[in-house]
């Protein structure tokens, strides 16, 4: 069960938490051995992203889990390699898309439909962000957090059962097929507030699997 | 030739009973990589480990004043398949883990940690933090109070007879609460039906989520709760009169009495269905039964 501190610790991994917070946090680490094993996770992951190429996951092995996770290109990979991703930033995330218009919707819908993943032109850095590349950022952190944990995953994708393979690709799937009919769903009405936040929730749940199965692979590794 | 097979089972086969005393407040620690591990409690100050196992497995006990840790060693084998049969103090909490292993409890009155990747977990009893995880197997929890974690990913989770904050998740499969004692209670699944089957008490908080599936959730007469619903592709009804308020395309909200709970039911592509204690029960063995 999550408690309070759960959805900072990537903050405090990245040092983003004031004194008082951190503190209060450290306090809490000492004592709670489920959030400690969160950060110690998060921080293998930080560190096995960090020592990994920027190379596309091998087609195939995880084609399902590669597909719908949007368009990354490397410089945001490489500025963005690190485990930042609450649901309260997706819920953010996910308000920003309601403001942006139907046609960025579809677009998203689009990029997203496109497997498996490809790098894609980014505006350059000192472009001014245009509010459908504002709505779609933090997607692209989305992503590439994804994209790390299957990498994780991939690394010790052979110390896991086939079954076991099986089933994390069949929930993969059903969650992908929930991300995508909240995506279309979203497109006809955006600013759907029960929409957006049920997207969150999905993609939320999907980050949540992948994290479990890569744990699990590293556990046995 | 049917002789000489039972003698070789026999020899591969061996059996491990030990009896360890241990004192007030130690915690049990099992890992067993494939088979079972089952535990069930007596009012002795003793933990009795019971193993079936091969000759090449090893069983380690190792006790102290806070835990008795069980584990095995496999040698250049690697681990094998072990059924664990054990006895311990109905006030001992458990940290029970495996791989390939169902794991079951019953009379536990601490706290229950199980966690396993292939395999069913069956608790009866616990009280604390009763934290239950498979990914391939279903989650049954019964006769719980505390804070409840139930996490599965591949197949459904049963609660009855809990008292507490319940925490339930899974992706492929149903959640059925049944007989709850909460004031705060979370569960939602990705492709399955939710029943839940309990109290709204007064400033509780009751989210229940589904994507593909149905809802069928109880709300007592003298309930005072703000209720919020959501379905994009399904039908709303309830087995009582309710006054919409909020109302837009795929959401609404009404409030019962002060309206001091928060009840929200959300499902993307399925029906949700509000009815009087017991009801939802009867409708969750009615459907069993088709």
């Amino acid at each position: 069960m999550k408690d309070q501190w759960t959805d900072r610790l990537s903050e405090y991994l990245d040092g983003e938490l004031g004194a008082a917070e951190r503190a209060a946090l450290e306090g809490h680490l000492a004592t709670c051995g489920e959030c400690g094993a969160t950060l110690a996770e998060l921080r293998r992951v930080v560190a096995r992203a960090g020592a990994l190429d920027d190379r596309p996951p091998t087609a195939d092995l995880w084609p399902a889990i590669a597909e719908h996770i949007g368009v990354v290109s490397l410089p945001a990979r490489r500025a963005r390699r690190r485990i930042v991703f609450t649901v309260p930033q997706l819920a953010a995330a996910s308000v920003a898309l309601a403001l942006v218009s139907s046609a960025t919707a579809w677009l998203l819908i689009r990029a997203g439909a496109r497997a498996p993943v490809a790098e894609a032109p980014t505006p350059a850095p000192s472009a001014p962000a245009t509010p459908a590349t504002a709505a779609m950022y933090p997607d692209k952190r989305y992503a590439a957090q994804v994209a790390d944990l299957e990498r994780a995953l991939e690394r010790g994708r052979g110390q896991l059962d086939t079954t076991t393979v099986r089933v994390i690709e069949k929930n993969l799937r059903i969650i992908n097929r929930a991300i995508r009919e909240a995506q279309s769903a979203l497109a006809a009405d955006p600013a759907n507030s029960y929409l957006n936040l049920h997207l969150a929730q999905e993609m939320r749940r999907k980050l949540e699997l992948l994290r479990q199965a890569a744990a699990l692979a590293g556990a046995r590794s | 030739m049917l002789t000489t097979l039972t003698t070789l089972a026999a020899l591969a086969l061996q059996q491990t009973d030990t009896t360890v005393p241990v004192r007030s407040g130690a915690r049990l620690e099992v890992n067993n990589f494939g088979g079972e591990i089952a535990v069930k409690t007596w009012s002795r100050s003793a933990v009795r480990v019971e193993a079936n196992h091969s000759s090449r497995d090893r069983i380690q006990i190792v006790a102290s004043d806070q835990s008795v840790h069980v584990k095995s060693e496999g040698g250049r084998h690697g681990p094998g398949t072990i059924d664990y049969n054990i006895t311990v103090p109905t006030w001992m909490a458990l940290n029970l883990s495996g791989v390939y292993t169902d794991i079951k409890v019953a009379g536990a009155q601490n706290e229950v940690t199980a966690e396993t990747v292939q395999g069913e977990v069956t608790v009866l009893g616990g009280s604390g933090t009763v934290s239950l995880k498979s990914v391939q197997g279903s989650v049954t929890l019964e006769k719980a109070k505390g804070r409840i974690d139930l996490n599965s990913v591949n197949e459904e989770i049963k609660a009855t007879e809990i008292s507490g904050d319940i925490s339930a998740e899974t992706v492929n499969g149903g959640i059925t609460l049944l007989q709850i004692e909460s004031a705060n209670t979370e569960a939602n699944t990705v492709n399955g039906d939710i029943t839940y089957d309990g109290t709204i008490k007064d400033a509780g908080r009751y989210r229940f989520s589904t994507h593909d599936g149905d809802l069928r959730i109880s709300v007592p007469e003298k309930a005072n709760v703000s209720v919020s619903v959501s379905t994009f592709n399904g039908d709303f009804n309830a087995c009582f009169p309710v006054k919409l308020t909020g109302k837009t395309k795929h959401r609404f909200s009404f409030t019962i009495g002060s309206g001091s709970a928060r009840l929200e039911v959300e499902s993307f592509d399925g029906d949700i269905k509000l009815c009087r204690p017991g009801q939802v029960s009867k409708n969750e063995s009615d459907k069993e039964e088709e």
